[in-house]
């Protein structure tokens, strides 16, 4: 036998699947687009295939129509959107695959199913596209137009600071639809550089929930860590403050203070020293533990 | 009627009639150039998606409209700089709409697909704020490598990668084959112009500039903004007066959140490299520079310390990275600076750089495409001369943006040549002098007494312009001027008045008048177009 022969052979046998263990991506990409497959197979190949969907038009489009057929059980379908997801990120190998892959994902961004509408929205948002942005805006300024709930909205809103989002935003902190819309706004917040004022009140208003108080913080050290800093001597001075807000704001202090200006504090130092050796929560003891023996005690 | 200039459209349709109107105007066609300012009023307070939008449907009426050489400047820097595929395809759809084709356009295309060939998504142009959400449409690829069929053989510089993205295995879609055959197709072929590969191959058309300089005599003060507060990268405040007077300075504008990597980020290491240079001339004491944000409420002192030290920024008294914390608006009206905002975030600005003499004036910009480094520092260092330097300048009208582009005519090398003249020249005695005179009395100038302290005056002017042509050419690293007028010299000193020989003073005078004029204009092209 030849070499060339025998390097043939070689090569052939090495794509050829192990008892049933493994198959080639095309014959993935088969099962992944047949409607003959059972719904679990189908899911199983769609793992598979993202290495062969973009190898040719045929198997893109074939992907593409799984997606955007609305016939299709809604896991397949979310199971191609992975699949493509995942074969986008080679973002050389994907190159001329991506222009119809945005298009589809705009197209089914529209989706009667939830899910579809959520996952596609997601990518788009991902890929700080003018058209999801749009239309998350639109549904926060038009409940009926909602593709998505509000929360999940200005989640997506907030991968991209450029999305014009501050002001609805503002909007739903001052009248919340629900509790995860208030809190996802603010997150979103804590990128616009005027919102600091808003974030100072939220983390002294001692009715607010932990978690909006703790997300006041987070943003106030982003847009404005020395007064972050201020407030957080004042709580930590605070008798009536809460436990874990004072541990919250002895971590800001531990790890972002001004070592200089806390280590000559003696009355925070006392005060912090005090708390620590009463009654109080073990995360609480925990951050005053790691802050007093940073600054020596 | 409503003025472009002022008109505030509350809505984006209101706006998209306003665009048709003036693209199907003839008499306000021009009026579009307008509308692609960042400054412009009608896009404060717009989020960058709907900047995006109002632009890309500015440039598609050009694209309808035609594109004048006021509007070409801005078809050009999106290809240079755009990743929004929307502007990209619309700005390369508007540039077939110029009068005619130039190979100088080449580059501006072949760097536009290079940047978005892996972002390249479908785009809709039928109607205003549409969205590709079919495989119909057009793509900016797509309109990339038509823009390159009309260029034809004037885009024969880029024949070679042109045929490369064709031969890359997985590269762009089967189906824009199809254009990039059409594109090879029609760069090769030789009938569509007359001579093809005439057209000078990098120079943009005459009246076009990215470049625009201010004559001393000309210059805005800077008295409105000497008292704007700048907090620098340690956190230290400074006002502008006491950081810009007294030295000339290189400032260019950031972002830290800017998602633009070939703006802001490449402003800033291109920022870094001028600081090398300048070190490299021993003038990084002499000079200072600054990059100010454009976003001083988030752009903390720590993040433009980081942002600039990932970026090899050196940061010092001299150099600084700085956030205005008074008097922002009063430096972007003293800047005119290409930017504007939604709240305090930027949505849209344009790339610049600045020069400022000793007095913070500003004496040279560099705006919308890349500059070159040794460019900026060329023409810094002419300003930094300027004290040194007699010059006079000739101001002749530029663009609206700037009202005034120079052209320095350096004085010095002309003395410097007279004098050569004179001491070449001058007559050795008497008798000498009365044959000039016999001459003169020609032209009338027979009254002129007889002066031998002339000779060593003269040669004393010549000693100083040889020196002065030394000086600059040590700054500019252009020793060969210098090199011209010493050997003119010679001949003048040694070979014409101690040896007598006489075609030695023809020689001297012609080779210190082109030692003089090659000095002089080795710094004068920094105020020229280099893209």
């Amino acid at each position: 036998m030849s070499t060339k022969k025998k390097a043939a052979k070689t090569s052939k046998s090495a794509r050829k699947p192990k008892g049933g263990a493994m198959r080639s991506t095309r014959a993935a990409m088969s099962v992944a687009t047949s409607a003959r497959s059972t719904v679990k197979e189908r899911v199983a190949a769609m793992a598979e295939a993202p290495l062969a969907v973009c190898e040719s038009d045929k198997d893109l489009q074939a992907m593409l129509n799984v997606l955007r057929n609305k016939e299709e059980p809604v896991e397949v379908r979310l199971a191609a959107m992975d699949s493509l997801a995942t074969a986008a990120f080679s973002v050389i190998k994907f190159e001329s695959c991506r222009n119809d892959y945005i298009a589809t994902l705009r197209e089914v961004a529209q989706d009667p199913d939830p899910k579809i509408r959520e996952s596609a929205l997601g990518l788009l948002a991902g890929e700080k596209d003018g058209f999801a942005q749009k239309k998350l805006l639109e549904g926060l300024q038009n409940r009926e137009k909602a593709l998505v709930p509000p929360e999940k909205a200005l989640q997506l809103l907030s991968y991209d600071v450029h999305a014009e989002a501050y002001s609805v935003a503002r909007d739903i902190v001052e009248k919340p639809p629900n509790a995860d819309a208030k809190r996802e706004a603010l997150r979103l917040l804590a990128a616009d550089a005027t919102s600091a004022p808003l974030f100072e009140k939220l983390l002294r208003d001692k009715d607010e929930l932990r978690e909006i108080r703790q997300i006041s913080a987070s943003a106030l050290h982003g847009l404005n860590p020395g007064k972050l800093q201020r407030h957080a001597r004042e709580m930590l001075l605070d008798n009536s403050e809460y436990d874990d807000i004072q541990a919250t704001c002895l971590t800001a202090l531990t790890q972002f203070g001004d070592d200089e200006a806390v280590g000559k504090d003696e009355a925070l130092l006392k005060s912090v020293d005090r708390f620590s050796a009463g009654k109080t929560s073990s995360k609480y003891k925990q951050s005053a533990r790691r802050f007093l023996s940073k600054y020596g005690r | 009627m409503q003025n472009v200039a002022t008109a505030s459209v509350q809505s984006e349709p209101q706006f998209a009639a306003l665009v048709d109107a003036l693209a199907a105007d003839p008499n306000r066609r021009e009026q579009l150039t307008e509308l692609l300012r960042e400054d412009h009023l009608l896009y404060d307070q717009r989020g960058s998606a709907t900047t995006v939008r109002m632009r890309g449907w500015v440039l598609l009426a050009l694209a309808r409209a035609g594109v004048s050489d006021a509007a070409l400047l801005f078809v050009l820097e999106e290809l240079d700089t755009g990743v929004d595929a929307y502007l990209v395809a619309a700005a390369a759809r508007a540039l077939r709409s110029y009068p005619s084709p130039n190979a100088a356009f080449a580059p501006f295309v072949m760097r536009a697909l290079t940047n978005i060939r892996y972002h390249d998504e479908l785009v809709s142009f039928e109607g205003y704020g549409e969205y590709a959400i079919s495989s119909t449409g057009t793509s900016p690829v797509r309109e990339l490598l038509a823009t390159l069929a009309w260029l034809g053989p004037h885009a024969r510089g880029a024949l070679r990668e042109v045929e490369s993205l064709r031969a890359q295995r997985g590269g762009l879609s089967k189906k824009l084959l199809i254009d990039v055959d059409r594109a090879v197709e029609a760069i090769r072929d030789a009938d569509q112009v007359d001579e093809p590969g005439t057209d000078t191959c990098c120079t943009l058309p005459s009246g076009l500039s990215n470049t625009f300089s201010w004559a001393l005599s000309s210059r805005r003060g800077s008295e409105p903004i000497e008292s704007t507060v700048f907090e620098d990268h340690e956190g230290a405040s400074i006002t502008f007066k006491e950081f810009f007077r007294g030295h000339p300075s290189i400032v260019v504008f950031f972002y830290t959140r800017c998602d633009n990597a070939l703006k802001c980020s490449l402003t800033v290491t291109k920022l870094a490299r001028v600081q090398k240079l300048l070190e490299a001339r021993g003038l990084a004491d002499q000079i200072h520079t600054a990059a100010i944000t454009y976003d001083p409420a988030f752009d903390l002192p720590a993040r433009i310390r980081g942002y600039g030290q990932n970026r090899g920024v050196r940061m010092d008294d001299r150099h600084r990275m700085l956030r205005t914390t008074d008097g922002v608006n009063a430096l972007r009206r003293h800047f005119k600076l290409g930017v504007n905002f939604i709240e305090s975030l930027v949505n849209r600005h344009r790339i610049e750089a600045y020069i400022l003499d000793a007095e913070g004036r500003i004496a040279a910009c560099f705006e919308r495409m890349h500059w070159d480094e040794q460019q900026v520092v060329d023409r810094t260092i002419e300003v930094l001369q300027e004290k040194s330097d007699e010059t006079t300048s000739e101001v002749s009208p530029g663009p609206a943006d700037c009202p005034a582009r120079h052209k320095t005519k350096t004085v010095s090398p002309i003395f410097g040549t007279l004098a050569s003249l004179g001491v070449a020249f001058f007559p050795k005695c008497p008798i000498c002098w009365a044959g000039y005179l016999s001459v003169f009395s020609i032209a009338g100038l027979n009254q002129i007494p007889y002066s031998p302290w002339l000779q060593p005056m003269l040669v004393a002017v010549m000693l100083i312009n040889l020196a002065s042509v030394w000086l600059r050419g040590r700054l500019t690293g252009r020793m060969s001027g210098f090199y011209l007028v010493s050997a003119g010299a010679f001949a003048i000193v040694l070979l014409n008045m101690g040896l007598g020989w006489e075609n030695a003073a023809v020689w001297g005078v012609a080779l210190t008048l082109a030692g003089s004029l090659m000095s002089a204009l080795s710094g004068k092209n920094a105020s020229q177009v280099v893209e």
